[in-house]
Order: structure tokens, then sequence, then C-alpha cells
């Protein structure tokens, strides 16, 4: 996403919002966290959860306008965009995109697609052996979470 | 009749073991499918909004933790791409 970002944002807004975990210790928690050292439990408290969100715009530089979502859950609830899950929303205030929930079915792709339609292919070298930006976490199977996470 | 009911009480599970098979796959492992069966599955839905939908408004935090805003604030100029998710 932060690539999409940097190729569209001349053109659209981005917002990502942060939601409740998706993979805490004190739930579903997946290996590939403990390796990576993203160790959280559910955050109780909002306190909490912006604890979380901040350590992870600054592990990864993360360079999308943010907005952390409260604890009764609210735009979560109202996108049922938990874990993860990406939408469009276009000048009018309409969905004009509407992703797939995620894990599975979380595809950056298409919504590359959708700005490409609107404002033209942002085309890239072919990766010649250079890290590519930064992913906001893990697109693992089944991990849920992370563009910011995700 | 006895032998009819033997044989659907069979068939429901070995349904059911496939299907615990097929998560155990699409999970990582039975672990993993139990805690997705306890704990991802009550939190995922898929939702009622379509494309053309008027988009829901709901009050976020900054980073700060003292800014509020609301969805429909970045709405109107432009198009608005929403990356909902989280850390882990």
């Amino acid at each position: 996403m932060v690539q999409i970002y940097n190729d569209y944002k001349e053109h659209a807004d981005f917002l990502t919002v942060y939601v409740r975990e998706a993979h805490p210790t004190d739930e579903w928690q997946m290996k590939s966290n403990v390796k990576d050292d993203v160790c959280y439990a559910q955050p109780k408290t909002l306190e909490q959860r912006m604890a979380i969100a901040n350590d992870f715009t600054k592990r990864f530089k993360y360079p999308l306008p943010f907005g952390v979502d409260d604890m009764s859950n609210a735009a979560e609830l109202a996108y049922a965009a938990w874990p993860e899950r990406l939408y469009i929303i276009d000048e009018t205030g309409h969905i004009a995109y509407r992703g797939g929930m995620g894990p599975f079915n979380y595809k950056p792709a298409e919504a590359r697609d959708w700005l490409a339609g609107r404002f033209g292919v942002v085309k890239h070298e072919p990766p010649s052996g250079a890290a590519a930006t930064p992913a906001p976490a893990p697109a693992e199977k089944p991990a849920a979470a992370a563009e910011p996470k995700k | 009749m006895k032998r009819v009911l033997k044989w659907a009480m069979g068939v429901a599970l070995g349904l059911l073991v496939v299907a615990f098979g097929v998560l155990s796959f699409m999970a990582g492992s039975p672990k993993d499918a139990l805690y997705m069966v306890r704990y991802a599955l009550p939190h995922m839905h898929r939702g009622n909004l379509k494309v053309g939908d008027e988009a829901p408004d709901a009050r976020l935090l900054g980073l700060d933790g003292e800014t509020r805003f609301h969805i429909r604030e970045r709405t109107g100029g432009r198009p608005l791409v929403l990356v909902f998710g989280s850390f882990t």
C-alpha cells in the first residue's frame, strides 16, 4: 500500500484506519509475530491501542495518514473491516471500490487498478535487487492484520 | 431406521472431519484452526456495504491521542482510499 500511496497521493487521499488487533498474544497469536517481535495483547484501553498504533507507524516509518478506531470499534463495524480491508470512496462520498475481507481477499492490486483506471497506470522498473518499500506487516496467510497491517 | 441413522451420523462426522481438515490447511495447523474458530470467525463479517452506497462515517483518533476527526471529513475533494488493519 505504501507504494500505491506514493504512486497516487497526488491524485487521491489515503487514510489508514487502525482497528483491533488480529493476532494478539492473548488470542490467536501467529508464530510469525513472535519471529518478527510483534507481540501485543489485545488492547483493553484506548491508550494501549494508541501505543501499538504509534509503535507500528514508527517501526515502519509508515507514511500514510493515520487514524485509530476507538474502543467501540465503530469504524471497523461500519465497514466490516476486521481484520483488514480496503475501500475507495469517491468524490461524492459513495463507495467506489469495496475490497474483500482479509487476509485471503485483501488485494491492494485491485485498489491500484481502480486508481489506474482513474488516473493512469504508474509503471515501475523491474526490481533490481534493491529492497522494496517496507510493508507495514507480513501479508502471511492467514495472518489477518497488517496493512497497517495492514 | 437405526441403520440409516448410523449411516447419516457417519456421513456427518466425515464432513466435519473434512471441514476441519480444510480449515486446518487454511489456518496453517489444527491448533490455528481452533483459534480461528474461537477468535477470528466471530469478528469476520462480509458486511452489507456495496459499491454505490453512501460511505459510513466514524470518528477516529489521531496518533497524537488528542486530535479527533471523522472519516467523512476526509472525503469530498478527491477519492479517498481507506486502508483498514492492525499491527499483528
